[in-house]
């Protein structure tokens, strides 16, 4: 399976996507990339480049004006409603920015809702979120509700929830926004050694090139099309630093960008 | 932009959040007029319909106006949360909290004068329109619209107070939020995951024990339930909302076998926040609608009694004379005259009815002859049956009677007479009026009856009895009125001149018993309409300010992968208890209250009225279920809606 590294998981082709309404708006252009299978690839670009746009394609909530999304080699545009609705379900895990746990259900239940609804042996469901609350060191707190968790706790859960169906691919769309810079590197490590060991596709939506920088490739888009990719190296330091460059090439607006600058 | 001019345009823009309010009110409003329309008719007013239907529609005005003060004053304030943002705004831009309070004042008040105006003006053109129903259901003579400034002023006047009241309190909602809190639109949070164990036991045991006791009432115990079962109900009722229902909900949330399974877990948990939210709105609408439940099915029990009334009263006239009344040929003759100049066909008998003492129960036995029967019973068309001397049949005073004396034989002597009988079965038709002829009466033949007078000297006479049989009953209103205002007359001098005659009409009766049942009937059923639909209303006004919250898990779901199937599912198991509990339980307290009623009405009239209730709780049932899929259907379009 790790031997095929080649193999792409999401291939986008010439995917443009162009809201219409009483302000016509391009927020794509023929934006052509594969994603290999056990990749963790993160999209940045400053506000209005089209990132969101790319993630509501690829979770086929919207469906692009040309080009074609294949993802695991079904393409996308063929599925019916009750399609994607089972294809996210079993293929798909999302993390958000906003923490979009139940609120009325426990860590626990928040965990374990997407196995639910497949209907697997109780004992088998119970086993899996064993598993992955000490994965993710959220044994103590599963019985507690999302009120009472800390934003590091909260995203921990949220990621629990996006993987414990085991799916191929997870998307996430600025998972550490909203957490403190040691909540953030907690959820970072989570993502980079769920990608190691597990092999689980990720595609990450980033202002943050901190967060960037622990992914194996950064892609770069600007105004909804393709402006640059690099690949990570030995270290994270320098990677780090060469997206700063790239940034600062990309342009845009100063305040888009972490306040952070690490010398 | 002066203050008021700001009150106003916030009503004006927010209309669409207002919409749900102001309707609310305008039909409030508009049925509180019509009843008054009504409550001050003058040919209503004028009429002997006045006393019992005024007071039926001064009650049920009153629970109007109350249940619409629970109702606008809770819309309020899930109304004012829904906007807390907005209020946020307001005081994090330096508004002070009385200019808050002012603003949330003057905007209730412009709302409540506009919906007092829109109600009335509608309620004014509907009246003519009701006032026909009104007529074709009571069978009372046309009503005419007319002009009276007496609704008008009582209707503006309670709602006027109404509002006010409510426009005062409302802004209390809000004083106690953060600004923080409130931007962030999570006012009042209560803890709803918290619940006492032993309230909610205390609660089941309760309902369950008033439950029992409304079961197996007997009719020497009624009265006293009467006043311990409504407050054990009520208390009960509070307890099993707030406490038996999160704590039943809670156990089943241990259940993974059950909880963990398809939509389940969604639909529990958000149930669990629901009704432990909405537990004291559930409690009022559960008591609310037992009420009109109740109401409505003791009225329906009134108007079966009518309906009944013609097996229970089979003669069309009855005029009863004691010995020494003057007037006995007199009247006679005069309701002959009457019916003929109607052109009322009738068949009357007379009876002699014998009172002699019974030397077996030491009772008095009032003896009737066969003969007499037997020519009352042919104008009924029944055959006529033979008697031998010395044998005697029971004359049942009532149906229970007949089958308690079915099997009897009973050897007797009566006293005065000397003449020995042997009673044994009943005379088989019902063709009186229950205890017409006295409690205790036997039928003889036509011999026997002529020896025990002659044996007594004609002393033993206790009445006579003129029994007409009228096939067109119900056309004898006018039969009779003289004698009928002579009984009244002597009612009013009381013992000084007491009359030896009774004198019943039954056809005046009925159609008097009948416009007071149907005029009540139709005012129930309008109160219970308004208040269901009030408390659906109220359903879907809280579904409405939760909107935002459960878009958002919508798209939560969406993404986690759920099926449109299976959310439908969810927003079913969602709705269905907040729907189906309230009304549920009110059910099952409407069915305890028509047992134990129903002890009451086999006491007074053996009437069953079985028929009746299920007819009105069947009605309900479909209504409800009606209302479910309508709330239902603009609840998911809502929330499927894009966000914006």
């Amino acid at each position: 399976m790790n031997s095929q590294m080649k193999k792409p998981i999401v291939k986008m082709e010439d995917v443009t996507k162009i809201y219409e309404g009483k302000v016509m708006h391009r927020a794509l252009t023929q934006l052509d990339f594969d994603v290999q299978e056990g990749e963790f690839v993160a999209i940045m670009g400053p506000s209005g480049s089209g990132k969101t746009t790319l993630l509501n394609l690829l979770m086929a909530t919207d469906i692009p004006t040309y080009g074609k999304i294949v993802i695991g080699g079904v393409e996308l545009e063929t599925l019916s409603q009750n399609e994607i609705a089972l294809f996210r379900r079993h293929q798909i895990g999302f993390v958000f920015q906003e923490i979009n746990l139940l609120q009325m259900l426990t860590v626990e239940e928040n965990l374990v809702l997407p196995l639910t609804l497949d209907g697997l042996p109780v004992e088998e469901m119970r086993a899996r979120v064993q598993d992955m609350a000490k994965k993710l060191h959220l044994e103590e707190i599963l019985e507690r509700r999302p009120d009472e968790l800390s934003g590091g706790q909260a995203q921990r859960t949220a990621i629990g929830r996006a993987l414990i169906h085991q799916p191929k691919i997870v998307l996430a769309d600025e998972p550490t926004g909203n957490l403190d810079s040691k909540s953030a590197k907690d959820v970072l490590e989570l993502l980079e050694h769920i990608n190691l060991h597990e092999r689980t596709t990720i595609i990450m939506v980033t202002h943050d090139p901190i967060a960037a920088s622990y992914c194996d490739r950064v892609l770069f888009i600007k105004d909804g099309e393709f402006f640059n990719e690099i690949y990570k190296d030995e270290r994270r330091q320098t990677f780090f630093q060469r997206i700063l460059n790239v940034l600062s090439l990309l342009g845009g607006n100063v305040n888009d960008f972490s306040t952070v600058r690490l010398p | 932009m002066t203050f008021r001019q700001f009150a106003y345009r916030n009503v004006l823009r927010n209309r669409r959040v207002y919409a749900a309010f102001f309707m609310a009110s305008v039909f409030s409003v508009m049925v509180f007029f019509l009843y008054s329309m009504l409550l001050f008719h003058p040919s209503i007013e004028n009429t002997f319909l006045k006393e019992i239907s005024s007071l039926g529609m001064g009650i049920a005005e009153v629970i109007l106006f109350i249940f619409t003060l629970f109702f606008l004053f809770y819309s309020m304030r899930s109304f004012l949360q829904a906007r807390s943002r907005e209020f946020g705004v307001l005081l994090l831009l330096g508004m002070a909290r009385r200019q808050l309070h002012r603003l949330i004042f003057i905007e209730t008040m412009l709302l409540g004068f506009a919906s007092i105006v829109t109600g009335i003006f509608i309620g004014f053109m509907f009246s003519k329109f009701f006032f026909m129903i009104v007529k074709a259901i009571v069978q009372i003579p046309v009503l005419p619209l007319y002009l009276s400034w007496k609704p008008f002023a009582l209707t503006i006047g309670a709602f006027l107070s109404l509002f006010a009241i409510i426009s005062y309190i409302a802004p209390v909602f809000i004083q106690q939020g953060k600004i923080s809190d409130l931007l962030h639109g999570d006012m009042a949070v209560e803890s709803v995951y918290t619940y006492s164990k032993s309230r909610g036991i205390f609660g089941v045991i309760l309902l369950l024990l008033a439950y029992s006791m409304a079961a197996f009432v007997s009719r020497s115990s009624i009265i006293s339930l009467f006043f311990l079962l409504p407050p054990l109900i009520t208390v009960g009722t509070y307890y099993f909302f707030t406490d038996t229902l999160p704590l039943i909900l809670h156990a089943l949330r241990r259940q993974k076998q059950f909880f963990w399974r398809d939509y389940w877990m969604i639909s529990i948990s958000e149930s669990i926040v629901r009704l432990k939210e909405n537990a004291r709105m559930f409690f009022i609408v559960t008591i609310v609608s037992t009420l009109a439940f109740m109401s409505v099915g003791i009225l329906a029990s009134l108007t079966s009694f009518a309906s009944q009334y013609r097996e229970v009263n089979p003669l069309g006239l009855v005029y009863k004379s004691l010995p020494q009344n003057e007037y006995e040929y007199r009247h006679i003759a005069h309701l002959a005259t009457e019916l003929e100049q109607q052109g009322i066909d009738y068949w009357a008998v007379r009876f002699r009815v014998l009172q002699q003492q019974s030397s077996y129960t030491k009772n008095t036995v009032n003896i009737v002859k066969l003969a007499d029967l037997n020519e009352l019973a042919l104008s009924f068309g029944e055959k006529p049956l033979q008697l031998e001397q010395g044998h005697a049949l029971f004359l049942p005073a009532s149906a229970s009677d007949a089958s308690k004396l079915a099997k009897k034989l009973v050897h007797t002597e009566l006293a005065e007479s000397n003449m020995s009988l042997e009673i044994e079965g009943i005379y088989p038709y019902r063709l009186f009026p229950p205890n017409a002829l006295g409690l205790n009466t036997i039928v003889v033949n036509h011999l026997d009856f002529d020896k025990v007078e002659e044996q007594t000297l004609g002393s033993s006479l206790a009445f006579t009895y003129y029994a007409f049989n009228i096939e067109k009953w119900q056309e004898t209103k006018n039969v009779g009125l003289s004698i009928n205002s002579q009984v009244l007359a002597s009612i009013v001098l009381e013992n000084k001149a007491p009359v030896r005659f009774e004198f019943e009409n039954p056809g005046l009766n009925y159609s008097h018993i009948r416009m007071t049942f149907s005029l009540l009937l139709f005012m129930g059923l309008l109160l219970a309409g308004v208040l269901f639909l009030a408390s659906g209303s109220f359903i879907y006004f809280r579904l409405y300010t939760s909107l935002s919250h459960d878009r958002k898990q919508y798209a939560v779901l969406q993404r986690i992968g759920m099926t449109d199937r299976e959310f439908k599912k969810i927003v079913n198991r969602q709705l269905i208890p907040q729907f189906f509990f309230p009304w549920g339980v009110s059910f099952i307290h409407s069915v305890f209250a028509f047992l134990s009623l129903q002890v009451i009405w086999d006491a007074l009239a053996e009437i069953s009225i079985v028929k009746e209730l299920t007819l009105v709780l069947l009605g309900f049932t479909v209504m409800q279920i009606f209302y479910f899929y309508l709330i239902r259907w603009r609840y998911i379009s809502h929330i499927k809606a894009p966000t914006s």
